[in-house]
């Protein structure tokens, strides 16, 4: 028994060995290491002697990264992309090419994967490129790249990237804080969006998204806002600029320099002057901000902008999801402004600002800010479909003076309201009138009564 | 050469191997091999008694323990550090894929083989007396490489680790009274966090396998105390009691007898001690049954390690270890899955958190615990084991079918999809 043990030992051995052999192979053979040898024949071709030829080519393989601890991240790219910020190789073809018009923005200081996504660590191309399973974000094709511009550009006008400017003022003015949380600001309907640029859509997804929500994502509660294709692809760069990530100020845009000017233009921006004055120039709803860096601590002031709550429960001033920079910019502003600012602010606004005034605005603002007009419409024309309620859309709000009085609108606002159903039987309509009274005061919901009273067609006119 | 030769003796200090003194010394005057007799059964030997499943585990430890090592060269147990660690390992080291796959795979098949090996010692009888405490021995060997394996789970800190470790952890916590306290004590927390992931750590690269080498330890030690691997006493011939010889020190009556056998023949100090063997009485018939460990055990073990660590090579070579999307406790992935061999446990859980979570484990370990002690039935010989049989047969596919439901039968939500259904995952 057992003769051939020693044999069967032996060729196990063997194999072992064999195996060893093929996985050290399999190491020694990434394939970086070819574009590496790709590379060095390339340049050697350049050179004029045979000695210099010779010390290019025994140029040892080897792993380039960049580390950039101001943006979390360590970018392998250039083990393959070798040529990328060497002007001489702006005709060598990928992966060596030059990157031309980088301007500021070498890779040595920002890396790759910041504007083109992928996967910085990885040194083999599939797993580089991120189009792999298990990896969220991969290479943004080149449609999309110039939305990365927006990670760093978090505020201002992105020069050469009109897109972003516009998918964020879409943003601010059709309502979507209603439903979507930002920065910590906004309804909680809808996912938060403060990190969907790092999340696993794509951007056409997203694109197709914004054109029909309800096709992409059945069952989706999000209204068709009828966007154009220009503005679907504006919001999708939006969308993809909005990261969350930490970063070294080197990073930060130079535009948000806190200077008491860049201030006053988001003084202007927010329009401040609605509810507060200045030396008691402006509106009375709010205090009157002539002095107040004196009455205040800068951290207190801070504070204030990010959340009037947190330092003044029951504030009915909102939140503006500002950043640390243009919070101490306005702060600096504050600290000088006069009278005489808030008189040239006043003269430059288009309409009076009777108190009257004051509440209608305020109440226009929460109309857009909370995301009344994601479904009753940006001029209150209602018309989103809302299957088996009563009109089978969601109602126009430009004739609801005829239907019900002021206290009973209050009421809605406050309570919420179930659409009545169009056939009993039937399933229960998507939306719904969700119940406000935690998200705003009883004045803000008055001065949003008195904004829809301001808009009502006169109808009773008319009979 | 002749100092070779001298340096040679004094490592070796036998005889010759072509002599029987010479095999003998082999074993007994190694610190490495003398855990083994200096003779073996035949039958012992035959790969359809026992399939090496025993050796094949411990190769299968042996390779964890090597592999890991190497690991822990390159890992830091801190939350982002660590995945990208992997990351590292997976396009950076010198064959840290390879490493990696290789600790993996062989992480998964101990889990596979100790529980296969339970099954060979159930059905051989192997647990019966004397050697009941040996299988409760065996019992917490399986518990402590399910631990292992659970702990290791969690290091790569992946969406798979982060979500398995959550799961796993949520059914331990449905346990009365202590459940939710194990679980904080096991996490440092109440959620999957920088603490559960030191925890881990510690418990999988020092306090885990320190409890395997000592109960191994005795394992092994306790197998040669029980009087040697078990044989399958039911296939050998009847042995004439009047040719039954008793070995050692005789009773105080009757003089010495001994056992005509080669003058090299040498017996266990224990033997002499007490007076007779241990446990087993030896017949002539059997003696003639018995080989040299040297080569007859010793190659057969050697073959089992060499196809182990092939194996596992092999398998390394051309399938990597998955890695996930970094851990995001903010996205949970539908469904969330437990590590697979806990995925039985999970199924039932769907069902009652109280019996998948509580009941089913704790009876199936008592029962598995009690079984040398509650099975009285003295023969080893299947015919008169029917029951027995059955019963664990039952155990084992209930077992198995659980853990094929739970990991290719449940999609989303939990709901019953078979693995031909291609389910889109929603938007949201």
């Amino acid at each position: 028994m057992g003769r051939r043990l020693p044999q069967i030992f032996f060729a196990l051995s063997m194999l072992a060995l064999a195996l060893i052999v093929a996985a050290v192979w399999q190491a020694s053979t990434p394939s970086w290491k070819n574009y590496q040898h790709s590379f060095l024949q390339l340049e050697a071709q350049e050179e004029p002697n045979a000695v210099t030829k010779a010390a290019v080519l025994a140029t040892p393989p080897q792993i380039h990264q960049t580390l950039l601890p101001g943006l979390q991240r360590v970018d392998r790219c250039t083990t393959c992309h070798l040529g990328v910020d060497d002007p001489t190789m702006k005709n060598a073809p990928e992966p060596f090419r030059y990157h031309a018009g980088l301007g500021p923005h070498i890779p040595s200081k920002f890396g790759c994967t910041i504007c083109h996504g992928g996967q910085g660590l990885a040194t083999d191309k599939d797993d580089a490129h991120g189009k792999v399973q298990f990896w969220d974000t991969p290479l943004l094709s080149k449609d999309y790249i110039r939305a990365s511009c927006g990670r760093c550009h978090k505020e201002g006008d992105v020069p050469g990237v009109p897109e972003l400017t516009e998918g964020r003022r879409l943003f601010e003015t059709q309502g979507c804080r209603g439903c979507h949380k930002l920065n910590g600001v906004g309804g909680s309907i809808g996912p938060d969006l403060t990190e969907e640029g790092a999340s696993h859509r794509s951007p056409d997804w997203l694109e197709r998204h914004f054109l029909a929500p309800n096709v992409v994502s059945a069952g989706s509660a999000m209204p068709n806002f009828h966007f154009d294709r220009e503005q679907a692809r504006a919001l999708t760069y939006y969308m993809l600029s909005l990261t969350n990530e930490e970063m070294g100020s080197y990073y930060s845009s130079v535009r948000l320099i806190p200077s008491p000017e860049y201030g006053r233009q988001l003084f202007v921006a927010k329009d401040c002057i609605v509810c507060h004055a200045i030396g008691g120039t402006g509106a009375k709803a709010g205090p009157d901000l002539l002095g107040v860096t004196k009455r205040h601590s800068p951290e207190w002031l801070d504070e204030q902008l990010v959340n009037p709550q947190l330092v003044y429960p029951g504030s009915s001033m909102p939140e503006y999801d500002l950043e640390t920079n243009a919070r101490k910019a306005l702060v600096a502003f504050m600290s000088s402004a006069t009278a005489q600012d808030a008189q040239n602010i006043l003269a430059h606004r288009g309409n009076a600002l009777t108190p009257a005034d004051v509440a209608i605005e305020a109440g226009k603002r929460d109309f857009a800010r909370f995301g009344c007009a994601g479904c009753h419409g940006t001029e209150l024309q209602g018309g989103v479909p809302n299957p088996n309620a009563q009109g089978g859309q969601v109602p126009s709000l430009l004739h609801v003076s005829d239907d019900y009085t002021k206290d009973e609108v209050i009421e809605i606002i406050r309570n919420g309201k179930v659409p009545p159903l169009d056939k009993a039987s039937g399933p229960t309509p998507p939306l719904y009138m969700p119940s406000w009274k935690h998200l705003l005061s009883d004045e803000d919901i008055h001065q949003l009564v008195d904004f829809l009273w301001s808009k009502q067609e006169k109808a009773k006119d008319a009979w | 050469m002749n100092l070779i030769r001298e340096i040679w003796q004094s490592i070796v200090r036998r005889d010759p191997l072509s002599t029987d003194k010479g095999k003998s010394e082999l074993v007994f005057l190694n610190v490495w091999l003398h855990i083994h007799p200096a003779k073996v059964k035949k039958e012992n030997l035959r790969f359809r008694y026992t399939f090496y499943l025993g050796f094949i585990t411990f190769f299968l430890f042996m390779i964890l323990v090597t592999t890991g090592i190497a690991l822990m060269c390159y890992y830091r147990p801190f939350p982002p550090q660590a995945y990208q660690d992997m990351k590292d390992l997976q396009f950076v080291v010198f064959m840290g894929p390879f490493l990696r796959s290789m600790h993996r795979w062989a992480a998964h098949a101990m889990v596979v083989c100790v529980f296969l090996h339970m099954c060979r010692v159930f059905y051989s009888g192997s647990y019966k007396k004397p050697r009941q405490f040996n299988w409760v021995i065996g019992v917490l060997l399986l518990l402590l490489t399910l631990g292992l394996s659970f702990t290791g789970y969690l290091l790569p800190w992946d969406q798979l680790a982060y979500w398995a470790i959550t799961v796993g952890t949520n059914i331990g916590s449905y346990a009365p009274l202590v459940g939710g306290q194990v679980r904080e004590l096991l996490l440092g927390g109440h959620t999957v966090g920088e603490a559960a992931l030191i925890r881990f750590y510690v418990l999988h690269v020092a306090v885990l396998p320190s409890l395997m080498i000592l109960l191994t330890v005795v394992h092994f030690w306790r197998i040669r105390k029980d009087g040697g691997l078990s044989r399958p006493t039911w296939r050998l011939k009847p042995s004439r009691p009047e040719a039954l010889v008793t070995i050692g020190a005789p009773p105080e009556t009757a003089p010495l007898k001994t056992v005509p056998a080669s003058k090299d023949k040498t017996y266990g100090l224990m033997e002499v001690v007490t007076g007779k063997p241990i446990f087993e009485t030896i017949t002539p018939e059997e003696e003639e049954d018995a080989v040299f460990s040297y080569p007859y055990a010793f190659f057969r073990e050697a073959i089992a390690l060499m196809v182990t660590v092939t194996g596992i090579m092999a398998i390394s070579l051309f399938f990597h270890a998955p890695l996930e999307a970094l851990a995001n406790p903010a996205k949970t992935p539908n469904p969330a899955k437990a590590p697979w061999y806990f995925l039985g446990l999970q199924e039932l859980v769907s069902h009652s958190a109280l019996l998948g979570g509580v009941v089913a484990p704790a009876l199936m370990v008592l029962a598995l615990l009690a079984i040398p002690y509650f099975d009285r039935n003295p023969s080893r010989r299947p015919s008169d084991r029917k029951w027995a049989i059955w019963l664990f047969t039952i155990f084992v596919v209930v077992n198995l079918v659980l853990i094929v439901i739970g990991t290719f039968f449940r999609g989303p939500g939990w709901a019953f999809v078979p693995p031909w259904v291609h389910v889109v995952a929603g938007a949201e």
